[in-house]
């Protein structure tokens, strides 16, 4: 059969090395090569021939020897081999399959001979990876990065720590701060020593220390006129923070109240004095009177807003708030908008904590009972026993530590190592001095730091091995809960039990029952979904005066409630898209413009079927997170579906972006309309008329994320928005509906994201086999979310690592 | 080496920081570098680069003019006050950054490397001058060199376009594989500078345990060498070095000894909110660090690229990034100089400080030489030409200042890495794609 495109002129084809995509006005009728292809598809089985038929036919145009598009060339691909060119071929079938491939302006192939096609080359590389697998290979050094050090730790020391405070932030890379891991900076060696330093003293409480403070800072644009979840019913504003107090001592506690811009106090209108409490454990311990001064100088009001309060070693509530007093001023001075932060544009209606700094311990007292000390201390040496039993203890406490901390059994010569040091520190300070310095040891051992994985010796390069299971039980732990593994994992893993399929689906099982499996609705999908972006959010307050923390806030905590519901109950992935329930508090819920919601805790929430939420793509903090101070952002949105949950994500843009001089548009007219003048570009339009319509559709959502039908004085809001491979639609409920209708690429996108978080490195062509065997098994499943966890984890790459 | 006796100038120091986050203590610190300090024969030279993303406006970036820098363009009108301490280097570029934007902007402005397109852990740069100069004048301070910045937060899945994060996160790389992570927060610069507080008793014993730390962390990392294959040794080669370099810095610590006098220290107790302060406290904290001589040399990153930061407090409420694609909307065009314009008046306000802190024979700013500049020239085009570059103070070094160096062809800014290392004693034949060296910008006599 003759490739239609050999009719195209020459001097056309000369003309558009460019892009292929700017030849709209040679190519032929696609009608002919249409309905050729589906009598084809109806009657002769796809084969190699019919494979290079197809490719001829519909992706030789660009990527043959003369043009080489995007510098692949499809001429040199021998379908009858398709073992030899895994790498080439799963990039076409991912541009086949997501419909990215060809461009609208080219001859379509039909639907049925494109999914025939797709399907037959699938099964070839299939059968190809099945003969020769490549489970890849996960570095054999990596560090724990600051998400997993801060887990370890609550879950080794029964401590909290803010990993923030105390390591440098980590680096990306394929979207997962897991992934470049294999550094050690100077300043990051320094860093753990520190840490590893402060973490002992804090959790043994020795009797050394000197007076710390630390100042916990209210952000500066939370509102805090109403109820603070985590404080009492019945107060207005403040702050709670879990502190850990490292010694039975004396300590400062003081306050400070929020000024505006010209340093005074906010909301002082009344005369009248406001009680401001101060709790602990949420009893009140302290109460001060916040009063207006006569004079001008605020600093009179709050400069003795301190005690000194003996507290006992350990994690403590400590909280600040006002007890709420009747509302019948707010609501004569009631005012439309939520937030209250800012003097000049939403001042605030009444007194606001600023920060509340702890200093001490003054005489300190050591430590006794607290959580850490529980969780360490194993045993106590019986005073009569002497140095025999006191060291007894320590090796008991230390191998019991080791153990957890190194991810494996650990023999008794190996707790001589550590032991050196605690009998330095039992010289030096006693018992408890020479655990902690024994500890801080452990803490910095490579064996704790890194996750290590060696290849058994003798392996030829290539070779692809199973890992052991002691290695396993760490990949299991740090995919679901970016922690080490517990005792009832390790032992399992010890007995050389885990590799049995029954008992690592029901440790995988078990431990997604755990509340630790939360991380992969905070950690993993704060990556995913970038959640973690919402932090640097910060709207115009002139364009979106009632944004503030508080709504930040609650953005995140709806997206990670509502994805853990989906996780924890079970759930269809699917459901991730659209799904008739979503959190909210009464903050979100009135930004939503739904009623019936009171109060600041967090509740499920039923939506009605007509209802502007439910599903992802309609929630404020993906919105948010995908548009601009000032704006939406039709572009930043569509890349985000297109590469996050379709797996069709756009290419870079090229270098040397030309910069669109002439057609400078005026930021009157309607985004689409601006949008308008790049897609006309052909440099720029190859991508922006894929992306900009999927972003389209989500106009109906403003910058914060809040329903609107008008653009501006711009009429009603235009919507219309598409998708490769679906077609045109209108909207959100469009494009969920378009999504929905081709739920293995979600699965499929979801499942890369998934085994990029559990493997810690990038996926690659040779993964992709694995992923569709995953989806295959997952669809019969209706895609549960355990369908796709357990998936990865029976998968090959997770078990199995390729030598060097 | 500099011998500073003298008491900080602490108002002057605090002014421009937020009042809630007052340095009480900076006084106190000056004794700890006297410990160490030596006679020395001339002054030092101290480094500095300074990074803003996303370019400028040219056409307000370049003082009219000619070779005497007399009158200031707009965006640098803030540095009058130093003017005879500025030298301005036009046509300055960085072609190694191509085909990269963003990332390569970074990557490229103290590497003037290619960087390798990757998501993975396989990238690689090039070692950055500042590493370069550290080795050969840093080995004689605490801390060979110091990395800052303001964002605190990476973000997520932004800074991809195929190119790891590190490119665009990291100005500063001692070797072609590692870069340095930066620090933002205030109070872990100050912590790292002069210690987390304590009696000298206990200080010392911190240090002892951090020694003996580092020594077991030490042992357990030549074990795992001899196990692991050959091509991960070449990472726990690093590890080896990285422990070398804190080894050396506690052995700085000690010898500093009882001297080392610090009372309890009241830390840095946050982050300022604004930006403006956040920044400039960023410098202060460059500044006690330059004169207590902790250090020699110093990165800082005042935003990162593609940073969607606002400015509302200058009047620019639009996000950086989207901004910066200006497609020459004269509008947009000016909100990109008014930022350029904001972060030279707060960089100039530190050059004033220097400036005014004595220094050997002269000012602290007479003894260090500060690189100021982008590396995109044009960000609604993405190139990587006609850098916006200054080099200012370093009088004592030979460096002339008030001048404008206007190369008539594109010049690699790699040449006038070149020359700012031949200054401080390293000689090298190339650094990254330098074909020779910026003439002139030295008075001839070598310090």
């Amino acid at each position: 059969m003759t490739p239609a495109n050999v009719k195209i002129p020459l001097l056309v084809l000369a003309l558009s090395v460019w892009g292929c995509s700017e030849r709209e006005m040679s190519v032929p009728d696609p009608a002919t090569p249409l309905l050729s292809s589906q009598t084809q598809s109806s009657s002769t089985p796809p084969s190699a021939a019919s494979t290079r038929e197809f490719i001829d036919r519909y992706c030789a145009f660009c990527h043959d020897e003369r043009l080489a598009t995007a510098g692949l060339r499809l001429d040199l691909v021998d379908f009858a081999r398709v073992a030899e060119h895994p790498e080439v071929l799963e990039k076409v079938v991912r541009k086949l399959r997501t419909g990215i491939m060809p461009p609208p302006e080219m001859p379509q192939p039909s639907v049925a001979g494109r999914s025939d096609m797709l399907a037959w080359l699938e099964a070839s590389l299939d059968e190809a990876a099945v003969a020769n697998p490549n489970p890849g290979r996960t570095e054999a050094l990596r560090r724990l990065n600051r998400t997993e050090y801060q887990n370890a730790i609550r879950d080794l020391l029964a401590l909290d720590i803010d990993a923030t405070s105390l390591l440098p932030a980590d680096e990306s890379g394929h979207g997962f701060d897991n992934v470049n891991v294999g550094d050690l900076s100077p300043s990051l060696l320094d860093r753990y020593i520190s840490a590893a330093q402060k973490i002992s003293a804090l959790a043994v409480g020795g009797a050394a220390s000197s007076i710390q403070s630390e100042v916990i800072r209210v952000p500066a644009d939370l509102t805090q006129e109403r109820h603070i979840a985590g404080l009492p019913i019945g107060t207005r504003g403040g702050v709670s923070v879990s502190y850990t107090f490292p010694q039975d001592g004396e300590y400062d506690i003081q306050i400070r109240l929020a000024r505006n811009r010209v340093g005074d106090i906010g909301g002082l209108r009344s005369r009248e004095p406001q009680p401001l409490e101060l709790l602990l454990d949420r009893e009140v311990v302290e109460t001060f009177s916040v009063m207006r001064p006569d004079g001008p100088d605020h600093s009179v009001v709050d400069k003795n807003f301190k005690i000194r309060l003996a507290v006992t070693a350990g994690p403590h509530d400590v909280g600040v708030t006002f007890p709420q007093q009747s509302s019948a001023l707010l609501e004569t001075e009631r005012q439309p908008l939520q937030a209250h932060y800012n003097e000049i544009r939403h001042p605030r209606l009444t007194p606001a904590i600023y920060q509340v700094s702890i200093t001490g311990p003054y005489g300190p007292g050591g430590a006794d009972d607290t959580p850490s000390r529980r969780r360490i201390f194993v045993c106590r040496p019986d005073q009569a026993g002497g140095e025999s039993e006191e060291l007894a203890c320590a090796r008991e406490i230390l191998a019991k530590l080791m153990g957890r901390a190194y991810r494996r059994p650990v023999s008794d010569a190996e707790v001589e190592r550590p032991l050196a040091f605690y009998r330095q520190g039992r010289s030096e300070g006693g018992f408890d001095e020479g655990i902690g310095q024994a500890l801080a040891a452990v803490l910095m051992n490579p064996e704790f730091l890194f996750r290590v994985e060696l290849e058994p010796g003798q392996l030829a390069a290539g070779a692809v091995y199973r890992i052991s299971d002691i290695e396993l039980a760490s990949r299991l732990s740090f995919f679901l809960w970016s922690s080490i593994p517990d005792d009832e994992l390790l032992d399992v893993a010890a007995r050389g039990e885990l590799s049995r399929p029954g008992q690592l689906e029901r440790q995988a099982r078990r431990m997604l029952a755990d509340p630790r499996s939360n991380n992969l609705a905070s950690n993993f999908a704060g990556q995913w979904l970038q959640l973690r972006n919402l932090g640097a959010f910060t709207p115009n307050p002139r364009l979106y005066p009632d944004f503030d923390n508080n709504l930040r806030q609650a953005f995140r905590e709806e997206t990670e409630r509502f994805m853990d519901s989906v996780l924890r109950e079970d759930r269809s992935v699917l459901d991730l898209l659209a799904a008739d329930y979503t959190f909210l508090n009464e903050r979100l819920a009135k930004h939503y413009g739904i009623p019936g919601v009171y109060g600041s805790r967090f509740r499920r929430v039923s939506l009605a079927a007509d209802s502007e939420r439910g599903g992802i793509l309609r929630q404020g903090s993906i919105l948010a997170v995908t548009s601009y101070a000032t704006r939406t952002s039709p572009v930043l949105r569509g890349t985000w579906v297109l590469d996050n949950i379709y797996g069709a994500p756009p290419s870079p843009p090229p270098p040397n972006v030309p910069a669109l001089d002439e057609t400078s548009v005026s930021a009157s007219l309607p985004m689409r309309e601006r949008l308008a003048a790049h897609r006309n570009n052909p440099v720029c339009a190859s991508c922006h008329t894929i992306i900009d319509p999927v972003g389209f559709a989500l106009e109906n959502f403003d910058a914060v994320g809040r329903w609107r039908d008008h653009d501006g004085d711009n009429g009603p809001m235009d919507v219309a928005g598409g998708l490769p491979g679906v077609g045109e639609f209108d909207g959100v409920a469009g494009l969920q509906a378009g999504l929905l209708s081709r739920p293995k690429l979600f699965a499929g996108r979801v499942t890369e994201k998934l085994l990029t978080f559990a493997l810690g490195r990038g996926v690659e062509y040779y993964d992709a086999p694995v992923i569709r065997k995953i989806i295959r098994e997952a669809a019969s499943d209706d895609y549960r979310f355990s369908s796709l966890i357990l998936g990865i984890v029976r998968s090959q790459p997770f078990q199995m690592r390729t030598s060097i | 080496m500099i011998i500073f006796k003298k008491a900080l100038p602490r108002r002057t120091f605090l002014r421009g920081v937020g009042a809630t986050l007052a340095l009480p203590l900076l006084d106190a610190m000056i004794p700890a570098a006297t410990a160490l300090a030596q006679t020395p024969a001339r002054p030092v030279p101290r480094l500095g680069f300074v990074f803003i993303p996303m370019g400028t406006d040219h056409a307000r970036w370049m003082p009219p003019g000619g070779e005497v820098l007399d009158e200031l363009s707009p965006i640098l009108s803030p540095l009058q006050a130093v003017k005879e301490h500025i030298t301005v280097i036009t046509n300055l570029e960085l072609q190694n950054s191509y085909p990269g934007t963003h990332d390569t902007s970074n990557s490229g402005f103290l590497s003037a490397a290619f960087a390798k397109h990757t998501e993975s852990s396989d990238y690689h740069l090039g070692t950055t001058i500042d590493q370069v100069a550290a080795r050969q004048i840093g080995q004689a301070t605490r801390l060979p060199s110091l990395e800052l910045s303001v964002d605190l937060n990476p973000l997520a899945g932004v800074c991809n376009n195929g190119y790891a994060c590190v490119y665009q996160n990291n100005l500063s790389w001692s070797s072609p594989t590692t870069p340095l992570p930066s620090e933002a927060h205030p109070r872990l610069v100050f912590e790292r500078l002069f210690g987390d507080g304590g009696s000298l008793t206990e200080r010392q014993a911190t240090l002892r345990s951090r020694a003996s730390l580092l020594d077991s962390f030490h042992e357990d990392i030549g074990r795992l060498q001899r196990v692991v294959g050959a091509s991960d040794r070449v990472r726990v080669d690093q590890y080896l070095d990285s422990i070398r370099e804190i080894e050396r810095q506690i052995q700085f610590a000690e010898a500093a000894g009882a001297e080392d006098l610090q009372p309890d220290l009241e830390r840095p107790l946050g982050v300022p909110a604004a930006f403006g302060d956040h920044a400039a406290l960023m410098f202060d904290l460059q500044l006690v660090a330059l004169q207590a001589d902790i250090t020699r040399v110093i990165t800082f990153q005042f935003t990162r690229e593609l940073s969607n930061r606002t400015y509302p407090e200058i009047g620019v409420p639009e996000p950086h990034h989207p901004t910066s694609h200006h497609g020459n909307d004269p509008i947009k065009v000016e909100k990109i100089a008014k930022i350029n314009t904001y972060h030279i008046s707060i960089f100039a306000r530190f050059l004033e400080k220097l400036k005014a802190t004595p220094d050997g024979d002269g000012s602290l700013l007479d003894n260090t030489i500060y690189l100021y500049g982008s590396g995109m020239g044009n960000p609604s085009l993405h190139d990587h030409v006609k850098l916006p570059i200054l080099v200012a103070g370093g009088a004592a070094t030979g460096l002339r200042g008030g001048r404008h160096i206007n190369y008539e062809k594109g010049t690699p800014l790699a040449n006038l890495h070149m020359t700012l290392l031949d200054r401080v004693g390293v000689h090298l034949d190339s650094f990254g794609d330098s074909d020779g060296s910026i003439d002139g910008l030295f008075d001839s006599v070598p310090i």
